[in-house]
């Protein structure tokens, strides 16, 4: 019944408009249950922050029959991402955010120039409702997470706050069929020992550089850890490992542990 | 004027890197034949588990809080590659290939002082290497608080949600196991034919077809039995080829078919401890309280799938 609405909202149902936001608008690219959720876990959205970086990726071969990390490319691809996540960051400095969450980090091919890369990161500033400053990150600076709206609130509630986005990537280059030569490999299976080398190394690469920038952000663990793989349209033989995750610390002050709620499974008896 | 050239003289850094560099290729090398973790990943696993390292985990925050609230502690994100070369077999190159990353998780898991690795997916990196597959697993070690860890850790290639619906109905995704089998068939007496005739079962292709998946299906058994006593397949990958005979030559048809099941620890007869409420979920589309996506990129097939 009508009772059950809440008093500003009937305000607005009324045509009055809330001054609540300096510039009286937040701008999110929240779904209707994130933006619920974040505000359930005592935040509120300010703005979306965005970070952009056009990067010319140098050019680097590796020699036909080595393996190696392409060092220029893993550079680039490190530096590009570091450049628009740092570049989102300082808007949600600007606007007196205390982190962002929901990033999404995309990277676009530029169609004229093969050479040419975009970054984009993008994600929702917010605040927190009673100005609560112990949800910055270590340096001060605004939170990062990739984790949507309803992952900030379940991690919120599984006793840990976000404190920074972490990534590592390794371009390597993977040797061109060096075991092979000269080894009759008819008739039996047989590893490809110099790959799957190839592939240890790489990921190694990649998530240790990951796990050591969680470790200069003073982080306890990262969740949500995602390494994938990716070409970007380099040449055959060349591949990207990146491995991204969520920094997180546990909660101290910020919400006791007695009040978490224990979950409740559910067992779905839908198809 | 010196002679220095920047350009062509490495300088002591690089050559040091350069060294470094073909020392933990040859370990890794060394340890694919040896059934050891490599150094640097054996470095990372220990600093995790005793703490002087951030743990990782593959796990949402929905699934390490149901993982905490189980009193499951994440120690580190693991992985596992056997790059196969199709020489004999491409069909039971996955029974091999998987084979032999299922036995390297393992070990990774062991050495980070695991109880268990769960959320584990299976990848192929689609590289486009001759006559090839890679056979990669991914997935989060944790340990059990309150147990010693596992001198031989379990793999459950299901997300962590399910690993703890199936811990709490008394039942321990153990591993995986596999039923990899194929066959020919030469057609020298045109049995396959039926150009001409009405409605007819095509004996032939189907005796030929059924033979090649009930060796699968029994080789599935056999793989699952050391690891478990039941198995919840997931993956039924099967393909029919023909060729086109010539002169002389018969029709000749290929047909291999992979199985590929979670293997399970269950006591019979013990249902879950739960009482059954409704609830009406009100997601728009896919509703994660049936689960979550398929847990392997690895095999295209039209077969329904759930996760595995």
């Amino acid at each position: 019944m009508p009772n059950d609405i809440p008093a500003h909202a009937k305000e607005r149902l009324k045509g009055l408009r809330s001054s609540a936001h300096s510039t009286g608008v937040f701008t999110s690219d929240f779904s209707v249950n994130e933006f619920l959720l974040v505000r359930k876990a005592g935040f509120e959205p300010i703005g979306l922050c965005v970070g952009t970086c056009v990067y010319h990726v140098g050019i680097q071969y590796g020699s036909w029959g080595k393996n190696q990390e392409l060092d220029v490319l893993s550079k680039a691809m490190y530096h590009a991402r570091e450049l628009a996540m740092s570049r989102m960051r300082a808007e949600a400095t600007a606007m007196g955010a205390d982190g962002i969450v929901g990033v999404k980090l995309t990277i676009k091919r530029l169609e004229f120039d093969e050479h040419l890369l975009e970054f984009i990161a993008i994600g929702t500033g917010v605040v927190h409702g009673e100005g609560h400053k112990g949800f910055r990150a270590h340096d001060g600076g605004p939170f990062t997470s990739d984790l949507s709206g309803q992952d900030f609130w379940s991690l919120l509630h599984a006793g840990y706050r976000p404190m920074e986005m972490v990534m590592g990537s390794c371009v390597y280059h993977v040797a061109h069929r060096g075991m092979l030569s000269g080894l009759s490999t008819a008739g039996r299976n047989v590893e490809l020992e110099n790959y799957t080398s190839a592939m240890y190394e790489a990921r190694e690469i990649a998530v240790e550089r990951m796990q050591v920038e969680a470790a200069a952000a003073k982080a306890e663990g990262v969740v949500g850890v995602d390494i994938h793989e990716g070409s970007h349209a380099w040449k055959p033989h060349v591949i990207e490992f990146f491995a991204i995750g969520t920094a997180v610390l546990p909660l101290d002050q910020e919400i006791a542990p007695e009040k978490i709620a224990d979950p409740i499974m559910v067992l779905s008896v839908n198809d | 004027m010196s002679s220095f050239d920047p350009f062509n003289t490495p300088g002591a850094d690089s050559q040091a890197q350069q060294t470094a560099n073909e020392q933990r290729l040859a370990d890794i090398i060394n340890c694919l034949h040896t059934g050891a973790v490599p150094a640097a990943t054996r470095a990372r696993l220990e600093g995790a588990r005793s703490g002087t390292l951030p743990w990782t985990a593959t796990l949402s925050p929905a699934e390490l809080l149901i993982a905490r609230s189980h009193g499951l502690r994440p120690i580190a994100a693991v992985s596992a590659t056997c790059w196969l070369h199709h020489g004999w077999s491409w069909t039971e190159g996955h029974a091999q290939g998987w084979g032999m990353a299922l036995q390297r998780l393992r070990a990774e898991a062991k050495a980070a002082g695991a109880n268990a690795v769960l959320d584990v997916k299976m990848r192929t990196i689609p590289l486009g290497v001759e006559n090839s597959t890679d056979f990669t697993l991914i997935g989060t070690a944790v340990r059990i608080e309150g147990l010693p860890p596992s001198q031989e850790p379990i793999v459950a290639t299901v997300p962590a949600l399910e690993f703890v619906k199936l811990l709490e109905a008394d039942v321990v995704p153990t591993g995986l196991a596999i039923g990899a089998q194929y066959d020919w068939m030469n057609d020298w007496r045109g049995r396959t034919n039926q150009a001409w005739m009405g409605n007819v079962e095509s004996t032939a292709l189907g005796s030929f077809w059924e033979t090649i998946r009930q060796r699968a299906h029994a080789e599935l058994r056999r793989s699952a039995q050391p690891q478990g006593n039941g198995v919840l397949a997931h993956i039924n990958f099967s393909q029919l080829f023909e060729f086109e005979g010539g002169e002389n030559k018969p029709k000749r048809f290929l047909g291999r078919h992979i199985v590929i099941a979670t293997t399970v620890d269950a006591r019979r007869g013990v249902p879950f401890q739960h009482d059954v409420q409704m609830v009406v979920d009100m997601h728009a589309g896919s509703t994660p309280l049936t689960g979550t996506t398929p847990h392997h990129q690895s095999y295209a097939t039209n077969d329904k799938e759930g996760a595995i």
